[in-house]
């Protein structure tokens, strides 16, 4: 896999970004007039309250949403003004994503999980296969290739999950809670891989947490709070 | 593409809805196979009546004889041809009376059928040398008497051996016996004297149909040529196993389609059971899905995924109805034929062509139900994976 340069380019920028729910007719304003800057190669935790408008950021800065106004440019593309369809392609190639609750397909194994972002690209099956393998090392579970995410403990499933997310060789992995449905123990051993993905293959990583012993691990630590950064 | 085995596995995982609605999508395979494969055996059931060297001529315009009429000129005329064996029993030639009479069944429902009365010549049984006494003996010639085929006698309240029944008020008919014709739809028949039945109906001078044997099978085209030719005699010339084929495919016709109605309504049943469980599956993996379109699958690869997935559940379904519709081949039963009406014994036939119909039919009912849950699925926003 390569390694980023983490030269402190930006290779995330929000320009005056809002964006706006309707509950109804009744206008929830999330994030208003937000401006972020993140560095390409950092490691970024952001904490706040809950409701605070954090996974709506994430889902920004991942391209899972679009915002109401304003310019979100993420590894040298402007999200603003994309299609849902050029989205998902740019996700595919760009974004490593780790979820809270794992979101591993259950009726999969973990092999099949992790070559689930391959299937996108036009590698054969046995560069899928070699790629697979060498995720699942780098996570330390390549002896659980053949299990079905039933049969791993929560802190496996994570582990799983980060192979994933990893296996496209992304630009950046956005992470939303990932040690939030963990115990001690396992969170620990996430997050340190997090890190060993940030320190080793110069991963940016952008980390939504409530978590302070996770937010500890991240170089940067940010807190939002109705709808604005502190 | 999301890889197939997601689908297939997604399927097993739920084994008792997916099977509870494969079976909903078998019984309505079933019955379109069962429909199609009972259409195919009246066919072959019928296909086999009728002597190739025998012709039935009739009234044009007329499909059956209970609609026609010939009088004595146009007897005569059928006679005039050397293509007539005048050797055989009636000098080739015999004209017969038909009519259809309701008469009550035995079996004390209070039911009634119909059963059709032939009134022939003397020579009548003797042009057919495949008909024969089974029991009692043949009616005498000019009189009440009357014989019962085998397939029907004691069906009907007054039709059998040693009992009378009325065609018309206080002209009663008497059975002297009952008749076998090897299987083919005459076994189904009354017969009797050609005049005291037509006299019964006020119809002296004329007959239904005509019989004529040729001297051979292939002298029928010549003969039909030279029968139609004259417009003025206005008359239709048929092969008597063409005209049985005719009958049958009449039957066959409507077997197919009752049952065809019958599956389509079912299907309709059948669809909704699909729609309501890929509805279903699609709810309980809103995340799985949303998870899907944030790695990178787009809404037309996650709307193909869920009707690849319905077709799955149809072809299940198929299997299993396709399986238990072979059994039906065991199965043999008698019905009327709605030309003649005779009784038949039908036989589900099955043949590659309905079995591959029968899948089309179910894929079809897979696609339709599983339309609108794929579209739901290909709508879910990749913002649903993030929700816990
Ligand atoms: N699709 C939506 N429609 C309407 N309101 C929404 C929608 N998504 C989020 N919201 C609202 O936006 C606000 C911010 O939500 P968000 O999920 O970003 O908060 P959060 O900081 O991640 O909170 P938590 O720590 O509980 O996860 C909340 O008030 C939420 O109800
Ligand atoms: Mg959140």
């Amino acid at each position: 896999m390569a390694t980023e340069s983490s030269n402190g380019a930006s290779i995330v920028t929000l320009k005056d970004v809002t964006k706006t729910f309707y509950r109804g007719k009744e206008p929830i304003h999330v994030l208003a007039g937000l401006d972020l800057d993140v560095p390409s190669g950092s490691f970024e935790a952001l904490m706040g309250p809950s409701g605070s408008g954090k996974s709506t950021l994430l889902n920004l800065i991942a391209g899972l949403d679009r915002p109401t106004s304003g310019e979100v440019t993420v590894a040298g593309a402007n999200l603003s003004r994309m299609s849902d369809g050029q989205l998902a392609k740019w996700r595919s190639q760009t974004i490593g994503f780790v979820f809270q609750s794992f979101n591993l397909i259950p009726v999969l194994t973990a092999a099949q999980n992790v070559e689930l972002p391959l299937l996108l690209t036009d590698l054969g099956g046995a560069d899928r296969k070699s790629r697979v393998a060498t995720a699942l090392r780098v996570v330390g579970l390549e002896d659980r290739m053949d299990h079905y995410p039933r049969q791993l403990s929560g802190g496996q499933e994570q582990r799983v999950a980060i192979a994933r997310a990893i296996v496209n060789d992304p630009k950046i992995i956005v992470a939303d809670e990932p040690t939030g449905d963990l115990d001690r123990k396992s969170a620990d051993d996430v997050l340190t891989l997090m890190d060993k993905l940030n320190k080793e293959l110069g991963k940016t990583i952008f980390m939504v947490t409530h978590d302070p012993a996770a937010a500890e691990k991240a170089s940067v630590q940010r807190k939002l709070d109705k709808g604005a950064l502190q | 593409m999301v890889p197939v085995r997601y689908n297939i596995r997604s399927l097993l995982v739920r084994k008792v809805t997916t099977f509870a609605t494969a079976i909903g999508i078998a019984l309505v395979v079933f019955v379109f196979a069962a429909a199609q494969m009972l259409g195919e055996g009246v066919n072959r059931a019928l296909a086999n009546s009728g002597r190739t060297d025998t012709v039935i001529v009739l009234r044009k315009g007329s499909d059956a004889e209970l609609s026609s009429t010939l009088d004595g000129e146009r007897l005569n005329m059928l006679r005039s041809n050397s293509a007539v064996a005048s050797s055989a029993p009636g000098g080739g030639v015999i004209g017969e009376s038909v009519l259809v009479i309701t008469a009550e069944l035995a079996d004390g429902s209070g039911g009634i059928s119909n059963v059709l009365l032939r009134g022939m010549p003397a020579d009548g049984m003797k042009f057919r040398p495949e008909a024969r006494i089974v029991s009692g003996r043949a009616p005498s010639p000019g009189t009440n008497e009357v014989i019962v085929g085998k397939s029907i006698s004691g069906r009907f309240e007054g039709i059998a051996p040693g009992k009378t029944f009325e065609v018309r008020r206080n002209r009663p008919l008497l059975v002297v016996g009952e008749f076998e014709t090897g299987g083919t739809s005459y076994q189904s028949e009354v017969w009797g004297d050609l005049d005291t039945i037509r006299a019964s109906v006020g119809r002296e001078s004329v007959v239904s149909s005509a019989r004529v044997r040729l001297t051979s099978a292939s002298a029928f085209e010549g003969y039909r040529a030279a029968m139609e030719a004259d417009k003025r005699l206005n008359l239709k010339v048929m092969r008597e196993d063409d005209y049985f084929k005719k009958a049958s495919e009449q039957t066959s016709g409507f077997l197919a389609g009752m049952g065809m109605v019958i599956a389509i309504l079912f299907s309709i049943a059948a669809m909704i059971g699909a729609a309501i469980t890929m509805n279903g599956a699609v709810a309980n993996r809103t995340r799985e899905i949303g998870t899907l379109r944030a790695l990178g699958f787009s809404r037309l690869a996650i709307l193909t995924s869920f009707m690849l997935e319905a077709i799955f559940l149809s072809l299940i379904g198929a299997a299993i109805g396709l399986l238990f519709v072979q059994l039906l081949a065991l199965v043999s039963f008698p019905t009327m034929n709605f030309q003649t009406f005779s009784e038949i014994v039908i036989r589900f036939a099955a043949t590659p062509a309905i079995m591959i119909s029968s899948t089309i039919f179910a894929v079809a009912m897979g696609l339709l139900g599983g339309l609108a849950p794929a579209i739901r699925a290909a709508r879910i926003s990749p913002v649903e994976a993030m929700r816990g």
